[in-house]
C-alpha cells in the first residue's frame, strides 16, 4: 500500500493538472463562441453567393466552363485535408485523418494538399514530404483559402488533378464533430442551381453576359466554400477541445477523490496501528 | 426626398453596409455603372475600384465611399446586393502598405501568365483603388 506521503504528492499533481485543462476548457469555450461568431458573420455572403448563382445556372442554358467539366481523367485525385494546427482535442483530428486514409485506401492515386499542421504532419510522414500546405490558423483565414483555391483550381485547369475532394469536419453539435468529405470539382450543376428555384426572377439583364459572370462567380463560390470550411474545422476543433478538457477535468476529479479516499485510509490505519501500539506497551507495562 | 432602395454591401467577414440608398456607383467589368431604384433586374460583375453611394442612415442623407475588392452586384426590383471580396472605408486604407501591394503585384506581373497575370491585375486594381479613395495616385 502506498504510504501518506506519496498519496498526497499523487494527489497535488493531479490537482494541477486538473487546474490545466480546467484554464484550457475556459479558453476554448471563449474561442469557440468567437469562431461561431465568425461562421455566424460569414452567413449573409454565403446567402447571396449562392442565390446569385441559383439565378444565373436558370439564365445560362449549357455551361462551359472548366471547373463544370470533367477533368483529366488519367490524373491522380486531388485531396484537400483540412485539420487544425494543434492538438489536445480528443480524437479531432485522428478521425480526419483516418477519413482521409480511408479515401486514399478507395484511390490510390492521390495529389494532397493539406490545412492545418495535423493534416501535413501526417501526409509529410506517409511520404509527401513536398505536397502544397496551409496552417489553419492564419493572419487572414480568407487570403489564406483564396489561395488553396488559386492552387487546386490552376492544377485542375492544367490537367494535373482530375478532380477536387475536401475532407473536413463538421459541426453537428458542440458534442459531436465528423468528417466530411465532399466533392468540390467538378462542380455539379445541382449543387449550385438549387433544384426548387430553377426560374429567374423576372428578365435578369447580366454585364457583361450570363456566362463572363459565371466564369468570375465559380471561383468564388469555390474560394468561399474552403473559406467557410476553415471557419467549420476552428468552431468543431474548439468544440473537441472543450469537450475533451471538460472529461479530463472531471477524470482528474474523480481520480483525486479515490485517492483521497485511500489516504484518508491508510492516515486512519497509521493512527490505529500507533494507537494499538501504544495500549499494547502501556499492557505490557501494567502486567509486568 | 429621393426614393431609396434596400442596399445591403457584403464581404465575406462582415457586412459592411445594411440600409437604404438612393444612388450605388460601381464599377464593373464593363465600366462604372450606376443604379437607381427600380433598376431592372441586373447581375454584374465588379472589378476592384471605388464604390460610392448616396445612402440614408438615421434619416439623412449620407455620402458613402468604400474601396472594394473584386465582386459582384446584384439589383433586384425589391432591393440591391453588393458582395465583395474586402470594403475598406477612407480610415481603413493603409497608403504605404497600398503602395507596397501595388509595387509587389507589378512585379510578379512581369513573370506571370494567363490566370495569374488576371489575379495580380486584381492586386493592383485594388491596391489603385485604395490610393484613389484616399487622394493619392
Amino acid at each position: 500500500m502506498p504510504s501518506v506521503k506519496d498519496l498526497r504528492e499523487r494527489i497535488r499533481s493531479l490537482k494541477n493538472t486538473q487546474q490545466i485543462t480546467k484554464a484550457m476548457k475556459q479558453v476554448a469555450a471563449a474561442k469557440i463562441r468567437r469562431a461561431e461568431q465568425a461562421q455566424k458573420e460569414a452567413r449573409p455572403y454565403a446567402d447571396t453567393l449562392s442565390e446569385m448563382l441559383r439565378d444565373l445556372m436558370a439564365s445560362v442554358g449549357s455551361v462551359d466552363h472548366p471547373f463544370m467539366k470533367p477533368g483529366n481523367a488519367s490524373a491522380p485525385h486531388g485531396l484537400i485535408l483540412m485539420t487544425a494546427d494543434k492538438g489536445l482535442a480528443g480524437a479531432f483530428n485522428s478521425n480526419i485523418i483516418r477519413a482521409g486514409e480511408l479515401y486514399v485506401r478507395a484511390t490510390p492515386q492521390v495529389a494532397w494538399y493539406t490545412v492545418g499542421v495535423k493534416a501535413r504532419n501526417f501526409v509529410r510522414r506517409s511520404g509527401h514530404p513536398d505536397h502544397p500546405t496551409w496552417v489553419l490558423n492564419a493572419p487572414s483565414k480568407i487570403e489564406a483559402a483564396r489561395e488553396v483555391a488559386h492552387r487546386v483550381t490552376d492544377d485542375f485547369v492544367a490537367g494535373k488533378i482530375s478532380n477536387i475532394t475536401l475532407i473536413s469536419p463538421k459541426l453537428i453539435s458542440m458534442l459531436s464533430q465528423k468528417p466530411e468529405t465532399r466533392a468540390l470539382v467538378p462542380i455539379a450543376r445541382d449543387a449550385v442551381a438549387g433544384g426548387e428555384q430553377a426560374c429567374p426572377k423576372g428578365a435578369v439583364e447580366f454585364a457583361p453576359s450570363p456566362e463572363a459572370v459565371l466564369s468570375r462567380l465559380l471561383p468564388k463560390y469555390l474560394e468561399f466554400t474552403i473559406f467557410s470550411a476553415m471557419l467549420e474545422t476552428d468552431a468543431a476543433f474548439f468544440a473537441a477541445q472543450l469537450l475533451a478538457m471538460n472529461n479530463a477535468t472531471d477524470n482528474a476529479g474523480k481520480l483525486i477523490d479515490e485517492l483521497t479516499i485511500q489516504m484518508n485510509n491508510a492516515r486512519q490505519a497509521a493512527i490505529t496501528k500507533e494507537l494499538l501500539e501504544i495500549v499494547g506497551g502501556a499492557e505490557a507495562l501494567v502486567n509486568g | 426626398m429621393a426614393s431609396t432602395i434596400p442596399f445591403k454591401l457584403i464581404t465575406p467577414t462582415k457586412v459592411i453596409f445594411d440600409g437604404a440608398a438612393e444612388l450605388v456607383i460601381a464599377v464593373t467589368t464593363e465600366g462604372e455603372e450606376g443604379i437607381l431604384p427600380s433598376h431592372a433586374p441586373f447581375l454584374a460583375a465588379l472589378k476592384p475600384g471605388v464604390l460610392r453611394a448616396n445612402v440614408q442612415a438615421e434619416g439623412k442623407s449620407e455620402r458613402l465611399e468604400l474601396a472594394t475588392g473584386e465582386g459582384f452586384l446584384q439589383a433586384l426590383p425589391d432591393r440591391l446586393t453588393v458582395l465583395v471580396d474586402e470594403a475598406l472605408r477612407f480610415d481603413d486604407v493603409d497608403v504605404a502598405a497600398a503602395k507596397e501591394e501595388r509595387d509587389r503585384a507589378l512585379e510578379r506581373q512581369k513573370t506571370a501568365t494567363g490566370e495569374q497575370f488576371a489575379r495580380e491585375q486584381a492586386v493592383v486594381d485594388f491596391a489603385n483603388a485604395k490610393l484613389r479613395l484616399t487622394g493619392h495616385t
